[in-house]
């Protein structure tokens, strides 16, 4: 009852008159009907009304959530997370990717950003039973790197590695969650959107909750790649600050109240350094608060590299993966590093090494 | 924007208007509390206002995967595909270049970019069916004259070349007529040749292909290594536009890129982009290849081409990043006819 008016919504221009009539807290406005208010305040009717609703509103459930620190936990334990298919890096996520939390994916171009994305939102569709999600995707894609013809191979792959395991196990439940996953459901269960520019990402994310309300399922949410729409366009550099915090703002709230899995994608650029230049993820510092997590991925030498270089549980580690037809896939260490064509050696001497399918 | 069309109470309407919002975009720029102070609203109500300007924002709704792979001819940009005119080379690009985004070639002088470039203006003018996009090229230079007499070889020999396709149909298509040639000498002719010429060209449908060759030479003689930044700048712009052009009308863009010799620095940055085992390295940078969908690089080997291709060098192309295609390479010749992949057998 002792709540400021000044914390609650309403408009500035009433808040202030109601503030100049006296009326301080919930407690000294709550018991006055509304044409009173008006007439103290200097206000319509209208709005005094309006502000009274908003008032009881909220005034009634204002009491703050208090959680202690082991119900927190185990709420966190319940959330479960994504796996990836690659078990070192599950391993260092814990898991895979969390429900709940906003992860960043940062690289270099061609390094596996937009594959890790597709095989997420295939990967969170995988039957209960299987230790998946069951869930649904929604995917945002403003640089149309998103290519329907790769997520179906590795939705195939996917609905193959599931079915081996049914041959494998012969358990009921297994027989049944696998009639109804097959490439088309997962397909079906993934929501695409196309966003042009800044402005059009900002209106997705805007309506993206009422989106959820209307599918509950939605446990992956994908926004590939934030940095591009933001890093061209944009002269003022505060203004870009600013929005992209209110976005991460927004994908926070979302990610917890609906805990589901937010992954952004994030380019790399160049920071000149005093005696030699290295790689640092684009958007600037305040932008790498933003996300719980952060993840890196880069080449060393020819091989790719996953670094979680940002967990509030987790320390730093550097784990191997590889994309192969599949999708993204643990290194597979006992076969033998394969060595990419050199464009040296005669073709007719050398077959070709590259999966046909 | 008319804001009497928003789904919100006519009180926040006026509210709006009085305050005089031109765009929905000031809606989103503006932070929260400045909205409030000029349309004198409530939170809530900002809140209702933005999402109902959201939702005229969205020019594409939701659609789901599944649509995306069933309806072929509502969503062109995923199934349709610029084919190189050559099977072999087809096949390693899953069917050709996607209809939306950039790709690059890139690769040392005389490895055969052009050569493949030039194949391209021709083959999008085939019709669908045979891996075309039935519509003419546009292409910019930037560094050389254009080949018109290679230009020309290739279209007599167009016949020989597509043995997949009826000679009446080949015939038919002046292909010739259908190529606009453009001459950029500098910078500032490039980027008004992309935002003003450009979009009148691709608004009448003519044309359906966009060269640049290349899009390094400019850069690279045009800034002193201090102006880095500039010129990052500079590439990002240009590399959003043609993006945003490539988008708007499904139309593939593809840009040639120089080499730079790789420095042998184990840390350097050029290195953490999965090209270390390369003795050159595609030319400018981060910046630039951020805004890329597909990077592909030819190279020159020192081998004759096996027969049938007698007296012809024997070249590589790989694919360094795709979103849909692993890394993989291929061989191919440049003959009289023009570029043709060599299928290698013995798997």
């Amino acid at each position: 009852m002792q709540r400021e008016l000044g914390s609650f919504p309403i408009a500035p221009s009433t808040r202030a008159r109601l503030v100049a009539a006296g009326f301080h807290t919930l407690h000294d406005v709550i018991d006055f009907s509304g044409s009173e208010v008006s007439r103290e305040a200097g206000i319509s009717e209208e709005s005094a009304k309006e502000a009274l609703n908003i008032f009881k509103r909220q005034g009634s459930n204002s009491q703050i959530l208090k959680h202690t620190a082991l119900e927190l936990l185990e709420q966190e334990q319940a959330q479960g997370s994504i796996i990836t298919f690659c078990s070192a890096l599950d391993e260092i996520l814990e898991g895979g990717v969390p429900l709940g939390k906003v992860t960043e994916i940062c690289g270099p171009p061609g390094v596996g950003k937009t594959q890790l994305c597709m095989q997420l939102a295939v990967d969170v569709q995988i039957p209960e039973c299987f230790g998946g999600n069951d869930g649904e995707t929604v995917y945002m894609d403003t640089e149309s790197s998103f290519r329907v013809e790769r997520l179906v191979d590795i939705a195939n792959a996917c609905v193959l590695h599931c079915s081996l395991i049914t041959q494998a196990h012969q358990e009921e439940d297994h027989r049944l969650a696998m009639q109804g996953f097959t490439v088309n459901k997962i397909l079906s269960q993934m929501y695409y959107f196309s966003c042009q520019d800044y402005i059009e990402l900002i209106a997705h994310i805007h309506t993206l909750s009422d989106f959820l309300a209307q599918h509950l399922k939605v446990k992956l949410v994908v926004v590939d790649s934030l940095a591009f729409p933001f890093r061209h366009d944009l002269e003022d550099l505060s203004l870009r600050t600013r929005l992209l915090n209110t976005l991460a703002q927004q994908l926070i709230s979302i990610s917890t109240h609906r805990k589901l899995a937010v992954i952004l994608t994030n380019q790399m650029t160049t920071r000149i350094g005093p005696t030699e230049s290295y790689l640092v993820p684009a958007l600037g510092d305040s932008w790498a608060h933003a996300a719980t997590s952060r993840l890196i991925l880069n080449w060393e030498g020819k091989q790719r590299c996953a670094t979680l270089c940002k967990s509030p549980s987790q320390k730093e580690r550097t784990v191997q993966y590889q994309i192969t037809h599949q999708g993204f896939r643990d290194v597979q260490t006992s076969q033998p590093q394969m060595d990419t064509a050199k464009p040296e050696i005669n073709p007719r001497k050398r077959p070709r090494e590259d999966d046909t399918k | 924007m008319d804001w009497t069309q928003l789904d919100v109470h006519p009180r926040i309407i006026s509210a709006v208007q009085k305050a005089n919002i031109k765009s929905a975009r000031d809606l989103f720029i503006l932070s929260i509390g400045d909205l409030q102070k000029i349309t004198q609203l409530s939170i809530t109500d900002i809140y209702d206002l933005q999402k109902a300007a959201s939702a005229t924002l969205q020019k594409h709704s939701a659609v789901t995967a599944l649509q995306l792979y069933r309806e072929k001819t509502r969503f062109p940009s995923q199934h349709q595909k610029l084919g190189l005119g050559c099977g072999v080379l087809n096949n390693l690009l899953r069917g050709g270049l996607p209809v939306v985004g950039i790709t690059e070639l890139a690769g040392e002088s005389s490895a055969g970019k052009t050569q493949i470039a030039l194949q391209l203006c021709l083959s999008v003018q085939y019709p669908e069916t045979y891996g075309g996009l039935g519509a003419g090229a546009v292409y910019i230079c930037t560094e050389d004259a254009f080949p018109n007499k290679r230009l020309q070889q290739l279209i007599k020999s167009q016949h020989r070349l597509r043995t997949d396709v009826p000679a009446d149909v080949v015939r038919k298509i002046r292909f010739g007529d259908n190529i606009f040639i453009e001459h950029t000498a500098d910078i500032d002719m490039l980027t008004d040749c992309i935002t003003k010429k450009l979009p009148i060209l691709l608004l009448r449908g003519q044309v359906r292909l966009v060269v640049i060759d290349s899009i390094a030479a400019l850069f690279r003689c045009e800034f002193a290594a201090k102006d880095a930044v500039v010129k990052a700048k500079h590439l990002q712009t240009i590399g959003a536009k043609l993006h945003q052009l490539s988008r708007d009308f499904t139309t593939p863009v593809f840009c040639i890129n120089q080499v730079t010799d790789a420095m042998k620095e184990e840390n350097s940055v050029l290195s953490h982009i999965g090209l270390q085992d390369k003795k050159v390295l595609p030319a400018l940078g981060i910046s630039w290849s951020n805004q890329l969908l597909m990077r592909l690089m030819v190279a020159r080997t020192l081998h004759e081409a096996p027969p049938p291709h007698i007296g012809c060098i024997l070249r590589t192309m790989e694919v360094i990043f795709a979103p849909h295609i692993a890394r993989a390479t291929c061989y191919y010749t440049v003959d009289l006819e023009g570029v043709k992949g060599i299928e290698v057998r013995g798997m």
